[in-house]
């Protein structure tokens, strides 16, 4: 029953993150369902994953959004579609349909899966996925290089809109 | 074991369900990132209720944190092209951006 709470409360707040007005309040949103994110892999005892979203998605992305958020403060007014409030429920609820039917279908047909594993995580992490810890800091380097490319000084002053030359 | 599976996967549907409706509705760039972020939580979800279910929670550990660290790279790199794209264009908002259109 605490599972079932901590998966609505989830989809309650990503979906709050979705409507909010206030960016912020969407960011912070964000942050929330990360934690219930959390709980429920503690709950499953999947104790890493669970520091990860924490520490990661709910703290260091979270502080990527608002930094964001701050830079762009006063060009965040932008004018989503008035429809959003009618046609999102109606997708909601449509989505929630097919998908208590589709898992309802499911329920005796899925055989148990058990197939238990052996090792502690750190095997499991630096036997078996040693390739993809290597992708992995490729990726982080990546992102770092992509960034500082993104934002290095080229000695023109930011905040000029660039000079239009093509014709319109 | 196997219904907790279920139930989790009926929600994983729902959270990516509702990313992608950001994704196709949403004209703010930094709530698109949301979109892409609450699908990413969908994603991370269904790999660890999975390796719960088939007692692989180890290797589903691993994966997650796969997908979060993919995931923190592309976010750092989206918003670094949001706040320059912002410095250019003076909005956030989606439509402007036609400068590629022919």
């Amino acid at each position: 029953m605490l599972h079932l709470l901590l998966l609505i409360g989830l989809v309650a707040f990503s979906i709050l993150a979705v409507l909010s007005r206030d960016l912020l309040k969407s960011a912070i949103s964000l942050a929330v369902a990360s934690v219930f994110l959390a709980v429920i892999f503690f709950r499953m005892n999947a104790v890493y994953a669970g520091v990860f979203e924490v520490s990661v998605v709910a703290g260091l992305i979270t502080v990527l959004f608002i930094t964001a958020i701050a830079l762009t403060r006063q060009d965040s007014d932008v004018a989503e579609s008035r429809r959003r409030l009618v046609v999102f429920p109606l997708f909601f609820l449509a989505l929630a349909l097919i998908d208590v039917l589709v898992m309802k279908e499911l329920l005796g047909r899925i055989p148990a899966m058990v197939n238990p594993e052996s090792g502690t995580f750190s095997q499991v992490l630096w036997n078996q996925r040693t390739f993809d810890l290597v992708g992995q800091i490729g990726v982080i380097f990546a992102g770092v290089l992509a960034v500082l490319a993104l934002f290095r000084e080229d000695g023109k002053p930011h905040g000029d809109a660039p000079k239009e030359a093509d014709h319109e | 074991m196997n219904n907790l599976w279920i139930l989790n996967m009926g929600f994983v549907a729902l959270l990516i369900g509702t990313g992608i409706y950001c994704l196709l509705t949403m004209r703010n760039t930094v709530r698109l990132l949301i979109g892409v972020e609450i699908i990413a939580k969908g994603v991370t979800l269904a790999l660890v209720a999975s390796g719960a279910a088939r007692g692989s929670l180890m290797l589903a550990q691993s994966l997650a944190i796969t997908v979060i660290v993919v995931d923190v790279a592309v976010i750092a790199t989206a918003l670094a092209l949001i706040i320059n794209i912002n410095r250019h264009t003076k909005s956030l908002d989606v439509r402007k951006l036609t400068r590629l259109k022919g």
